[in-house]
């Protein structure tokens, strides 16, 4: 029913290769239809080429971290929520740094992830 | 009046003095010692006054003559016993010298007029008394210190010259060569006299002049003290310096507050205590230095250590700082002193340089504690932020990943035993996870990091909202919280601070036993309150309650896991809200946890970080 607001496509950014893999593939249990970056270079030619909804962004990664990356989307004027997922206890406070839609600290779980991508889809 | 007149004069006034000085000093402090020297001098003050008032008093001439050479005769006799008070005299010695004393008093009486052969007898007596005297004096002024050390060689040089008096003046009777014999005579008599003067009547500013290179040299010794390496290896140096002021043996007890014992320290580094009720428990005990010239009478109860250690004389001085003794310094001696009050105010003054030595030492392991302690506690933090932080994103991964594999299992059922496998591992996991989670939390309150962007919020219906969603599922908690009170609160970690203390009311209560939540407000702050009726809190562990990783003695940790760090996330809560949390509880009967918040003024406050 959202799907109509909310494209399926998800991008998943993390120089993390098993979180990469087991969020990818969590949300593509849901249905998702979704990409994976290693970083914030990656992701954002992925946003270009694939125009998701939404980012779940990592913040702390090598070549562009997630400032970079957020940086990047505003100046090509891209238009993509975020969703901070980051390991930092000040994930709240970046999140409101790069004006990002909403935040997920790790460590989290099943239902925190699915619940706050679900947040994010349901917000204007 | 002629320069011989003079002299004599001069001579006399001196014996005279000390004689009162000394006498002074044996009405005082009647130590065996000290009435001999008053004796001494008492004789010699004799000597002098029939010679300045035998004429004035007329008294037959035949009279005064003997009895003034009886009296003189008495002279060495009295030194004699003087040496044998604090350096054994052989028996034979003082038997020789009694009888060689008892013969000449006879003689001077019996042989008149005095014949040269009695009266070469007479100064070969009194020339051998004094000069083995004044050896003994300077061998034993050579083996003292200080104060003691000057006074006995003065004692010594004085006997000598004593005894050159009595040789000048045998001379003068028996082959007079005016007038230097007589000038000898006199000469001798008042160096004599001021040696004497200077040993047993030093005025007090001699007296701090002797004193001060040994203490100078305790002090340079003592100003690099406190840097050694333990208190032992302090206490050795103290001892050391102490004995080498002294001229004596020096130990030192150091108060052991929890034992109540004095403990000094052995050559081979044992130790032993004694309760504060010797000699030296005395002196620490009233704290004032006092001394004894005969321990085995004086410290009956130790007598035997005393005697079997050879001690005799013992000074003890309390190591005092302020109010607190800190301990007792002891000398101890062989040997009776001969100038107790002069060893016992150097003693004292040891003692006080131990004390500022000892509480510099005492000040330098507190701040090294301080400093160990603080690196210790910094050391834990980091380790528990990096790891915890390390530990997160595996364990993202493996909680969400296990929780996917149960979620499909769940929907596509394959054997049970596997799903129940899998419950258990996802189960597990998320269990680490909160751990970690409540690690990281705990690590935050520490640095004061836990409160984050705060809102103008309505607490009451936060409480409300906390507590229905435990009702709901348990039906023990019971809520009481009307009305609206609104304040600036992080309020997802006010929902933490909620969650936790209904969740360990619920943990440490039976399974029916209910939970009140209540929240009011007073004056200018919010109260919350989450009562129980469970085991309680030993009265004595209520104060620790919040510290990290407690919990009472009372519970079992098989049952209840985590990791102990709820409440002290609480109070992190709490506290960085500018608030308050404490605890009230009854072993057995349940406990009550209360947190008081600081309420919004007039404008809601900006969002701060």
């Amino acid at each position: 029913m959202s799907t109509e607001v909310f494209g399926r496509t998800i991008l998943v950014v993390d120089d993390d290769p098993s979180i990469l893999a087991t969020v990818s593939e969590i949300l593509e249990s849901e249905g998702y239809d979704v990409r994976t970056a290693a970083n914030g270079k990656e992701a954002l030619a992925a946003v270009e080429r694939e125009r998701p909804s939404l980012v779940l962004l990592d913040m702390r990664m090598p070549v562009l971290d997630g400032w970079g990356f957020a940086r990047g989307v505003r100046e090509r004027g891209l238009h993509v929520k975020i969703l901070v997922m980051t390991a930092a206890e000040s994930a709240r406070r970046w999140a409101q740094e790069i004006g990002a839609d909403d935040y997920l600290a790790k460590p989290f779980e099943l239902t925190d992830l699915l619940s706050a991508v679900d947040r994010v889809r349901h917000r204007n | 009046m002629s320069a011989i007149e003079l002299t004599q004069l001069i001579t006399h006034i001196l014996y005279l003095s000390i004689f009162a000085v000394t006498l002074l000093a044996a009405f005082r402090r009647a130590t065996r010692t000290n009435v001999d020297i008053a004796l001494f001098f008492g004789l010699a003050a004799f000597i002098i006054l029939e010679q300045r008032l035998g004429s004035v008093l007329s008294l037959a001439s035949d009279v005064r003559g003997p009895a003034t050479t009886a009296v003189a005769a008495g002279l060495p006799y009295a030194l004699l016993r003087l040496v044998d008070d604090f350096s054994e005299v052989p028996f034979w010695g003082l038997r020789l010298a009694e009888i060689g004393f008892v013969a000449f008093v006879v003689g001077a009486f019996v042989l008149r007029p005095v014949s040269p052969g009695y009266l070469t007898l007479y100064t070969l007596y009194f020339l051998l008394l004094t000069i083995y005297a004044s050896v003994v004096f300077l061998r034993e002024g050579r083996r003292s210190a200080g104060v003691t050390r000057r006074r006995l060689q003065a004692v010594g040089a004085g006997s000598v010259l004593l005894g050159l008096t009595a040789a000048a003046a045998a001379i003068d009777v028996l082959i007079p060569v005016e007038p230097v014999t007589t000038l000898l005579t006199q000469f001798f008599a008042l160096a004599s006299g001021v040696a004497f003067y200077f040993g047993f009547a030093p005025p007090a500013i001699l007296r701090r002049a002797w004193q001060e290179p040994e203490l100078r040299s305790f002090l340079a010794g003592a100003a690099r003290l406190p840097r050694l390496p333990d208190t032992l290896a302090i206490v050795r140096e103290i001892e050391r310096g102490a004995a080498a002021a002294t001229g004596a043996s020096a130990r030192l007890a150091l108060w052991q507050e929890t034992e109540g014992v004095l403990r000094f320290w052995q050559e081979d580094l044992g130790s032993r205590d004694f309760r504060p009720t010797g000699f030296a428990g005395k002196a620490f005990m009233e704290r004032r230095a006092i001394y004894s010239s005969d321990v085995w009478r004086d410290d009956a109860e130790s007598a035997a250590m005393y005697r079997e250690r050879g001690i005799l004389s013992i000074l003890a001085a309390p190591i005092v700082v302020g109010e607190r003794a800190l301990g007792v310094l002891v000398v101890y001696s062989r040997r009776a002193p001969i100038f107790g009050d002069d060893d016992l105010a150097l003693a004292q003054l040891l003692a006080d340089q131990a004390a500022v030595v000892l509480e510099n030492r005492a000040l330098i392991d507190e701040a090294a504690r301080v400093r160990a302690h603080e690196e210790a506690t910094r050391l834990k933090e980091d380790f528990l932020s990096a790891a915890a932080h390390d530990l997160r994103t595996p364990l993202t991964t493996i909680v969400t990943q296990a929780q996917l594999i149960q979620r499909r299992a769940e929907r596509e059922p394959q054997s049970p035993e596997e799903l129940s496998g899998i419950r258990r591992l996802v189960s597990e996991a998320r269990r680490l996870n909160a751990l970690v989670v409540e690690l990281l939390d705990a690590s935050r309150a520490e640095r004061g990091k836990l409160v984050g962007a705060r809102k103008r919020i309505d607490l009451a219906s936060l409480v409300r909202d906390v507590a229905s969603s435990r009702a709901g599922d348990q039906r023990r908690v019971f809520v009481d919280a009307d009305g609206t009170i609104e304040g600036d609160y992080d309020e997802a970690r006010i929902r933490q601070l909620l969650d936790n203390l209904i969740e360990n009311a619920l943990k440490y209560s039976p399974a029916e036993g209910a939970v009140r939540v209540k929240s009011w407000r007073e004056g200018s702050e919010a109260r919350i309150a989450v009562e129980d009726r469970g085991i309680g809190i030993p009265p004595e562990d209520v104060p620790y309650i919040f510290d990290r990783f407690r919990r009472g003695q009372n519970v079992d940790d098989r049952r209840f896991t985590g990791m102990g760090l709820g409440l002290t996330i609480c109070r992190g809560i709490a506290e960085q809200h500018g608030g308050r949390i404490w605890a009230e509880s009854r072993l057995g009967r349940g406990s009550t946890f209360y947190v008081a918040l600081p309420v919004a003024r007039d404008k809601p406050a900006t969002v701060e970080r």
